[in-house]
């Protein structure tokens, strides 16, 4: 199990760096503007071929180039209804710190749990395998989480119910 | 605190505060909340310092739910029994209220300890009034007998518009709770809790404790209930409570358990969801850190590459 996850973060870890050359760019329609072409997807001369990389159905990673930005969307995996709401609260929680992220984007892509935008001037800013190794921590930070939430919210629930149970005995 | 306290705080405090304080009478009026809407007004006036006038109002009971002029059956005859000469019960009670008394604190007990445990029990008058009813029929279950001109099947109240349901037989007492809740994401925890419940019991350590079930449809003992009370989105549970679980002194904390299963559920799926956040927060913070790692990096590299002037290299600066 483990060792799937570390193909699947190795995969992913070497797209990026195939992926993340990012060059400023201004936008071609309007002069002086500067926006990144993977979200208005003006010109399809500017945009490469997007790569979706698959660790099962429910687990995938989209990742969309274009020459000044990049976008890596990716869903989570839900077993269950409780995986699912606790990875829904999670996610949501951290769209809605998504200014404190920078590279966050407020709302996921259609079809997934959360996603990056990445400019080149976030690429200027920090190092560009840090910034790797940031996307790739969170991926795993997530899916950790998302576990040890679980496992909490069924040891509570065990030793709440035994605690009442106690009571009769 | 895992386990619900039945006795109010609050009252309790002012109780004990006025007993203490000896003479000086203070005016008081005031008004409080409980779980699952259970409200206290509380007044006492500065002509009789040592009497208090205590209203409490019940959760608004559903068209299920058998009462008695507001109150569940058998109240009356509990709250008398319990306090005896110090509690006297208004008729009518306060506007807006279930049940008015008078207590009258020079009647206390003089030993400390008896005072004490009396004002306990003043306080915990909400398990004396809703639990009259669930108190009765379990207490024909130690007996193992049924109590005369009750129903099969007895819907008591709980909370606001809610009831659970009894069903008491010579041998054994079934409980069935229909679930409810507001919030989807406390839905999910409750469910996964509930199913601990039936996890739970299975361990040999609980084998004495009341069986229980858990199942997302009404189980038979509901059948012929108006489909309105059926609506729970958390499914049932059932306990099934033989005579062992109410011999004796067990008889009142059988009765305070089953009287709040549903608060004491929501109260810990909702500790549940604060320490969610609590966690949340923290590996917020984590990642932010993660993330000002590549950030603070680059910075220090950009402020070494144009750092305003030429720097000198010599030895000594090799190492910085």
């Amino acid at each position: 199990m483990a060792n799937t996850l570390r193909l699947y973060l190795t995969c992913i870890r070497n797209t990026l760096e195939a992926a993340m050359c990012l060059q400023n760019f201004p936008c071609q329609e309007v002069e002086r503007h500067n926006k990144p072409e993977v979200e208005l997807k003006t010109s399809p001369e500017l945009l490469l071929n997007p790569v979706l990389i698959c660790r099962n159905e429910a687990e995938k990673c989209l990742i969309e180039t274009s020459i000044n930005s990049i976008r890596i969307s990716m869903k989570v995996k839900q077993a269950d209804e409780l995986e699912n709401i606790l990875a829904k609260k999670f996610l949501r929680f951290l769209s809605m710190r998504a200014e404190a992220f920078q590279v966050l984007r407020r709302k996921p892509v259609q079809g997934y749990d959360i996603s990056f935008l990445i400019t080149n001037y976030h690429c200027e800013d920090m190092h560009k395998h840090k910034l790797i190794d940031f996307i790739v921590q969170f991926m795993e930070d997530i899916d950790k989480e998302i576990s040890e939430l679980k496992l909490s919210v069924n040891t509570r629930g065990r030793l709440v119910a035994t605690e009442f149970l106690k009571q009769f005995i | 605190m895992i386990l619900l306290q039945s006795p109010s705080r609050f009252l309790l405090q002012i109780l004990q505060d006025r007993v203490l304080s000896g003479d000086k009478g203070v005016d008081i009026d005031c008004h409080t909340v409980e779980f699952d809407d259970v409200r206290y007004h509380i007044q006492f006036s500065m002509r009789n310092p040592k009497v208090m006038v205590l209203s409490v109002a019940l959760p608004l009971p559903p068209p299920e739910a058998m009462l008695y002029d507001g109150l569940p059956l058998g109240a009356i005859e509990a709250i008398k029994a319990a306090y005896g000469p110090v509690v006297q019960i208004l008729d009518p009670p306060k506007d807006g209220f279930d049940l008015t008394m008078k207590i009258n604190l020079t009647k206390l007990p003089p030993d400390e300890e008896q005072r004490n445990a009396v004002l306990t029990q003043i306080a915990s008058v909400r398990e004396v009034v809703l639990g009259a009813p669930l108190k009765l029929l379990l207490k024909h279950l130690a007996s193992k007998t049924v109590a005369p001109n009750v129903d099969k099947l007895v819907a008591l109240v709980h909370r606001p518009n809610e009831s659970f349901f009894v069903a008491p037989q010579a041998d054994k007492v079934t409980v069935v709770y229909p679930m409810r809740f507001q919030d989807s994401i406390d839905i999910v925890l409750a469910t996964s809790f509930l199913q601990e419940f039936v996890e739970a019991r299975r361990t040999s350590a609980l084998n004495n404790a009341p069986s229980c079930l858990w199942s997302p449809v009404p189980p038979l003992e509901l059948k012929g209930v108006p489909s309105d009370a059926l609506n729970a989105n958390a499914g049932f549970v059932t306990f099934v409570v033989f005579p062992r679980h109410v011999e004796g002194k067990k008889l009142d904390k059988t009765v305070w358990s089953l009287l709040t299963f549903h608060a004491y559920v929501s109260y810990h799926v909702k500790c549940s969801e604060g320490f969610m956040h609590t966690r949340m927060r923290r590996r917020v913070e984590t990642l932010i850190q993660a993330l000002d790692r590549a950030k603070s990096d680059a910075e220090k590299l950009k402020k070494l590459v144009n750092g305003g002037s030429f720097k000198r290299l010599s030895l000594n600066n090799d190492g910085n």
